[in-house]
């Protein structure tokens, strides 16, 4: 994947319907939903959220092409992650999902069970949902929109700031990050790493760490001064330009992520009183 | 020269002034992008990254407090771009190792006037094992037991390589990269602020 594609967002607002709304909506927004996401592990509010992800993402008119790419690696990823969890532990689904039906035996350790299956298949789904939510948000909001909009949920605007300028310079970070590595292979740097041993691919790892910290922080001085004769950091609160007045949109925005907050109230209260004596529901258990 | 000291708590804190907020700002965005790519997969979501070398920059020109932002910011920041899911446990475990590594000023190593002998050394290579034994070895797993309790066993198995490559990384690339910086911060050195 190419690392200047692969990150990617955007400076000036869109003129889609998600794109519209403002830094505050979003913000509580995504952060209802990431919240649900990482609470739940019921696939019957999982799929919904996947299904809204999904719809929200080809809302907002994203390159098909970059999208699509981006999903196949992370599928790859998570596909590897789930069979890595597998190695370490064969039969998971009997303790979360609580039966094993053996579908495949190996050996006497590693065994398919529908129950890991299912397991596998809920957590998939629950990290391609959150992915699907996170580039929604990344591309349908700016820089400044997220610093408004994580003022407006009570963080310090020192904070907020920080937020939006790491944000802001992920992507400019990661193309140095390509040009270094491809300077230092234009210099006979072998980076093939079927090629290279781990111990060697540590210390090239390192070569162009060195060179990427020196002009990263060489930034720093630039920005600081910059905001100082602007005057940031004087005032003990802050508003923001981005930030516009709430929309009809936006309040019909704000009923959904109330409702959505409730829905996390509630699963969290489920999940600390009424505890099931499994952690993942299955329509045959 | 005034030899006043500084009282632990405004050290912990670090100044927060303008150039602080973008240090942190950059750190974590670098942190996030190595995270993401400067890394050598070791087990699920973990790897021996290049990412932890930010923390103790950080820590040696802004502070504890300052450190520790940089590494759950970034993390957060990481899963945000990386699509591994979000895993806030992992994130504020490594809040609580940029805390620790970020003692560096506490106990008398000063990067910003080229101070870092043997013994500040010793005592960073504590606190980084510290600050992974608590990190991941306690806040993670606590959390992890709260927000997700069957992730247990692999919390653990995660735990201890992160532990392990993490604390490699910062020692066995993090004590040059400060030496240098350190270096680099005396020849520069050479005059006093009077009052």
């Amino acid at each position: 994947m190419d690392l200047n594609k692969r990150l990617f967002i955007n400076i000036i607002p869109g003129n889609t319907f998600l794109d519209k709304l403002s830094g505050t909506t979003k913000v509580r927004l995504f952060i209802a939903l990431v919240i649900l996401l990482v609470v739940t592990w019921d696939v019957r509010i999982i799929w919904p959220a996947l299904v809204v992800a999904i719809i929200g993402l080809v809302s907002i008119k994203p390159n098909k092409k970059l999208v699509l790419g981006l999903i196949g690696f992370v599928t790859l990823m998570n596909l590897f992650n789930l069979f890595l969890v597998w190695v370490v532990m064969p039969d998971s689904g009997a303790d979360i999902v609580g039966a094993s039906t053996v579908l495949f035996r190996f050996s006497e350790r590693y065994v398919v069970t529908a129950e890991t299956l299912w397991y596998f298949m809920v957590r998939f789904t629950k990290f391609m949902a959150t992915f699907m939510i996170s580039i929604t948000f990344i591309q349908s909001i700016t820089p400044s929109e997220m610093a408004a909009g994580l003022y407006s949920v009570k963080i310090p605007y020192k904070v907020a700031t920080m937020v939006s300028i790491a944000f802001r310079y992920i992507p400019e970070i990661s193309r140095d990050f390509g040009d270094i590595k491809i300077s230092m292979q234009a210099r006979g740097m072998e980076l093939d790493p079927k090629k290279t041993s781990l111990f060697e691919r540590l210390k090239q790892n390192v070569v162009i760490l060195v060179p990427l910290i020196i002009v990263s922080f060489d930034r720093v001085g630039n920005i600081a001064n910059a905001m100082d004769l602007r005057g940031y950091g004087r005032g003990k609160t802050r508003t923001y330009y981005s930030e516009h007045e709430e929309t009809p949109n936006d309040r019909k925005m704000k009923v959904v992520y109330l409702l959505l907050y409730v829905a996390v109230i509630a699963v969290i209260i489920g999940r600390i009183f009424f505890p099931g004596e499994f952690e993942i529901w299955a329509p045959w258990i | 020269m005034s030899k006043e000291k500084k009282n632990i708590g405004k050290m912990l804190l670090g100044t927060w002034d303008t150039k602080t907020v973008v240090g942190v700002a950059i750190g974590a965005a670098l942190f996030a992008v190595l995270m993401n790519y400067g890394g050598i997969r070791v087990f699920t979501n973990t790897s021996l990254t290049t990412a932890m070398i930010v923390v103790p920059i950080v820590a040696g020109l802004f502070g504890p407090l300052p450190a520790a932002l940089v590494a759950g910011l970034g993390n957060v920041l990481a899963d945000l771009i990386g699509g591994w899911g979000f895993w806030f446990d992992w994130s504020i475990g490594n809040f609580f190792m940029g805390l620790f590594i970020g003692l560096l000023p506490v106990y008398g190593a000063k990067i910003e006037d080229g101070i870092f002998q043997v013994k500040h050394m010793i005592g960073y290579v504590i606190s980084v094992l510290v600050g992974n034994l608590v990190g991941f070895g306690l806040v993670t797993p606590l959390l992890t037991f709260l927000f997700y309790s069957h992730e247990l066993t692999i919390t653990w198995a995660q735990a201890f390589s992160a532990i392990v490559s993490n604390g490699i990384v910062e020692i066995v690339i993090g004590i040059p990269v400060l030496l240098l910086l350190a270096k680099r911060n005396a020849k520069k050195n050479n005059l006093s602020t009077e009052d």
